[in-house]
């Protein structure tokens, strides 16, 4: 590797656990948990692949190897092997390592890239990362995609979680990663719930954005309405039903008028009964002036008694509302 | 806002409206061969469009003067057309569609008024009545310290009796034409709106109470006068409001020297949103109930905005029932909510407004006109 100068020293050698610093995440490239296979096999075959450590001052640091360590430690042991590199290495070559003993073994999901991005980038002399350390590792090149990719792992763990998980995209992490921490996490909390489409959540992002920009509010406190948390809690609703009326309830606030105004056309349109082969449309969100009215008929005798449900129509004082009650926004209209 | 850069095209430097613009604006001017690169900078600005409104560019008009006001099919136009002296402007509205417009925007003023002119004396030599505007990509009177082109353009103007000539603007820089024997084929005419939304929403403006206070002297100066209230926003007591300004309007001005009183809902191209968002965090009239209009604009809830303009034009027409009061950018719909009458049964939005600038202004209608 380039910029690696291929002289580190590595002395293989037996360490103590408690040496290792637990709480020294510098170079943890994984995202991945507890497992219990790992203990396994580390129980009946011994560890194979000694953990990558480097001397720090109080002890010692894991570079790679952080889940078996942590494995060793659960299982009791206290001295485990380990391949160690002296306190002069430069950290910049710990980073290299630490990338490319993970990278290279498996593809690094989005968080973990994010995570050996941003690690390179710390340590890389003059703080810009070689184009060709990244390539030789695998990482995207590309400035653009790196630069989006690079605060996944600055966010808060309730969203980087939802992206491991994939019920936020990478898209709409970097929609949120433009929010303040709080917000973010609470609208990874409800996407992971929800497990809905990236369009159904852009609109939710967006109603709650608006809402609480017009109301001079915290998006946490639009997304804290107690309506809303009624709903998530509803034990008969699935995850669909639940983020339909979520989306209804966020924009019944957002656009108060225009949803008034569809509810009391609806029950005006209800009232004039038209059956199954009439249907009537208003404008879209009523701006045009020219309403829809198709028929669906398979012979003579429906048609005639469709025209015959038109003259009734014509005359109908619900369908004169309908045309006419657009100014005051259907107002008066039946209870829907 | 100060001017703070000053461009000029190579090809107008010798110009004599370059020359007293450079003198009387007592900065040093840089030479611009291509204008590609002044954009280019501009555009690698960290702010654009706000860099745009202090540098200025003189350059020429290298497209025709009189254009056609750009109306669309589903929305009544009031058949107007625009003088295209400049564009862009010093002042700051959060609504202002010019920072969505020009790519990148760029304070232009136009110097080449040899072509200008000899296009506006061929406007007053065609047949029908003629309604100009310079406001529409610019705020008219925004030019008035360093130029005097609106009181050529009033002197020009006062010497024909076919056309009359809008100057539209949110200044109170009226001084330089006050004296004028104008013939009243001038209309100064102020865009209105609420004390709050003037406060908050438009940067470098002059008070209501200055463009009133304005519009008074301009009467009393014999100028017919003219109100544009857009763009109304829908807002919390809003129409109250409103009601206030109409009220304050009547006590500044007298009825009679009115020609028209305009009223627009707030609506705009989708792109501005993210410059609003942006440029004027604190602004909330993007979070309107907006819907999007059959023009691809975004525009208030119809109930809303038939609501809010009805509730306007009432206040107008109880201070003043013959005023002429017209919608902006509307449809039949609206207007028969509005005002009770569609532009069809007065013969068209455009005869409306011809007959009120006959009256007001004395132009000689001609038969075989619009
Ligand atoms: S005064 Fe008119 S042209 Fe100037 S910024 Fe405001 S809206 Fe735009």
């Amino acid at each position: 590797m380039a910029s690696d100068d291929g002289r580190l020293e590595e002395r293989p050698r037996v360490v103590r656990l408690r040496q290792i610093d637990p709480a020294n995440d510098s170079f943890r490239i994984t995202t991945r948990h507890r497992d219990e296979r790992l203990e396994l096999s580390l129980e009946r075959i011994g560890l194979l692949t000694p953990p990558l450590v480097v001397s720090a001052a109080d002890g010692l640091a894991i570079v790679s190897g952080f889940r078996r360590v942590e494995a060793c430690r659960r299982l009791g042991w206290e001295t485990i092997p380990a391949r160690v590199l002296s306190e002069h290495t430069p950290a910049y070559a710990c980073a290299l390592r630490a990338v490319a003993e993970n990278a290279l073994a498996r593809p690094l999901n989005l968080i973990e890239t994010s995570r050996a991005l941003t690690l390179l980038e710390q340590h890389a002399p003059g703080g810009r990362l070689p184009p060709g350390d990244a390539a030789a590792l695998g990482l995207p090149a590309h400035a653009g995609l790196a630069a989006k990719l690079k605060p996944l792992c600055r966010m808060p763990p309730e969203v980087q979680e939802a992206v491991l998980e994939e019920t936020v995209s990478f898209a709409m992490a970097g929609e949120l990663g433009g929010m303040p921490a709080a917000a973010a996490a609470a609208f990874a909390r409800l996407f992971r719930r929800l497990k809905t489409s990236l369009n159904k959540q852009r609109e939710i992002v967006t109603l709650v954005v608006e809402i609480a920009a017009r109301e001079g509010i915290d998006p946490c406190a639009v997304l804290g309405d107690p309506a809303l948390a009624g709903i998530q809690g509803g034990e008969e609703l699935d995850r669909n039903e639940q983020t339909r009326r979520i989306r209804r309830r966020l924009r019944q606030r957002r656009f108060p008028a225009l949803l008034a105004a569809e509810e009391a056309f609806q029950a005006l349109r209800r009232r004039l009964k038209l059956g199954d082969n009439l249907q009537l449309s208003p404008p879209r969100d009523f701006e045009g002036a020219r309403f829809t009215l198709s028929l669906s008929f398979e012979n003579l005798e429906e048609l005639r008694s469709l025209r015959d449900k038109l003259d009734e129509l014509a005359g109908h004082p619900d369908l004169h509302r309908l045309l006419t009650g657009k100014g005051t926004g259907f107002a008066g209209a039946p209870e829907p | 806002m100060s001017i703070a850069s000053l461009y000029v095209d190579r090809q107008v430097a010798d110009l004599p409206e370059t020359r007293r613009i450079c003198s009387r604006l007592g900065m040093p001017a840089a030479y611009v061969e291509n204008a590609e690169q002044l954009y280019a900078d501009l555009a690698a600005a960290e702010d654009p469009v706000g860099s745009g409104k202090k540098r200025l560019f003189l350059t020429r008009n290298k497209g025709a003067f009189l254009k056609e006001c750009p109306g669309t099919r589903h929305y009544t136009c009031c058949g107007y057309r625009i003088l295209h002296i400049g564009s862009y402007c010093i002042m700051d509205c959060s609504y202002c569609i010019l920072q969505a417009y020009f790519h990148p925007p760029l304070l232009q003023y136009y110097v080449n008024h040899e072509e200008l002119f000899r296009e506006l004396e061929r406007c007053f030599g065609a047949r029908g009545i003629q309604r100009i505007g310079t406001g529409e990509f610019t705020d008219s009177l925004i030019w008035e310290p360093w130029t005097e082109l609106s009181r050529t353009l009033a002197m020009r103007f006062a010497r024909q009796d076919r056309a009359v000539l809008e100057l539209k603007t949110k200044t109170a820089n009226i001084d330089g034409l006050l004296d004028l024997a104008h013939r009243q084929k001038t209309i100064l005419a102020w865009s209105l709106n609420t004390e709050r939304v003037i406060h908050s929403e438009e940067r470098g403006t002059a008070s209501l109470g200055a463009r009133l206070r304005a519009a008074a002297r301009s009467a009393e100066a014999g100028f017919p006068v003219a109100f544009h209230f857009d763009p109304v926003l829908i807002y919390e007591g809003g129409e109250a409001e409103y009601r206030q300004v109409v009220d304050r309007l009547f006590d500044a001005v007298a009825a009679e020297r009115i020609v028209w009183i305009s009223l627009g809902a707030f609506r705009f191209m989708p792109d501005l949103k993210a410059v609003i968002r942006k440029r004027f965090p604190g602004s909330t009239i993007i979070y309107g109930e907006f819907i999007a209009g059959l023009d691809g604009k975004a525009r208030y809830f119809k109930p809303l905005r038939m609501q809010a303009l009805r509730s306007l034009a009432q206040a107008i027409r109880r201070r003043s029932p013959t005023t002429c009061v017209y919608l902006c950018m509307e449809d039949d719909e609206v207007w028969r909510h509005a005002l009770d009458v569609t532009p069809a049964e007065r013969g068209g939005l455009a005869r409306m407004l011809d007959e009120a600038a006959v009256k007001h202004c004395g132009l000689q209608a001609e038969a075989g006109g619009r």
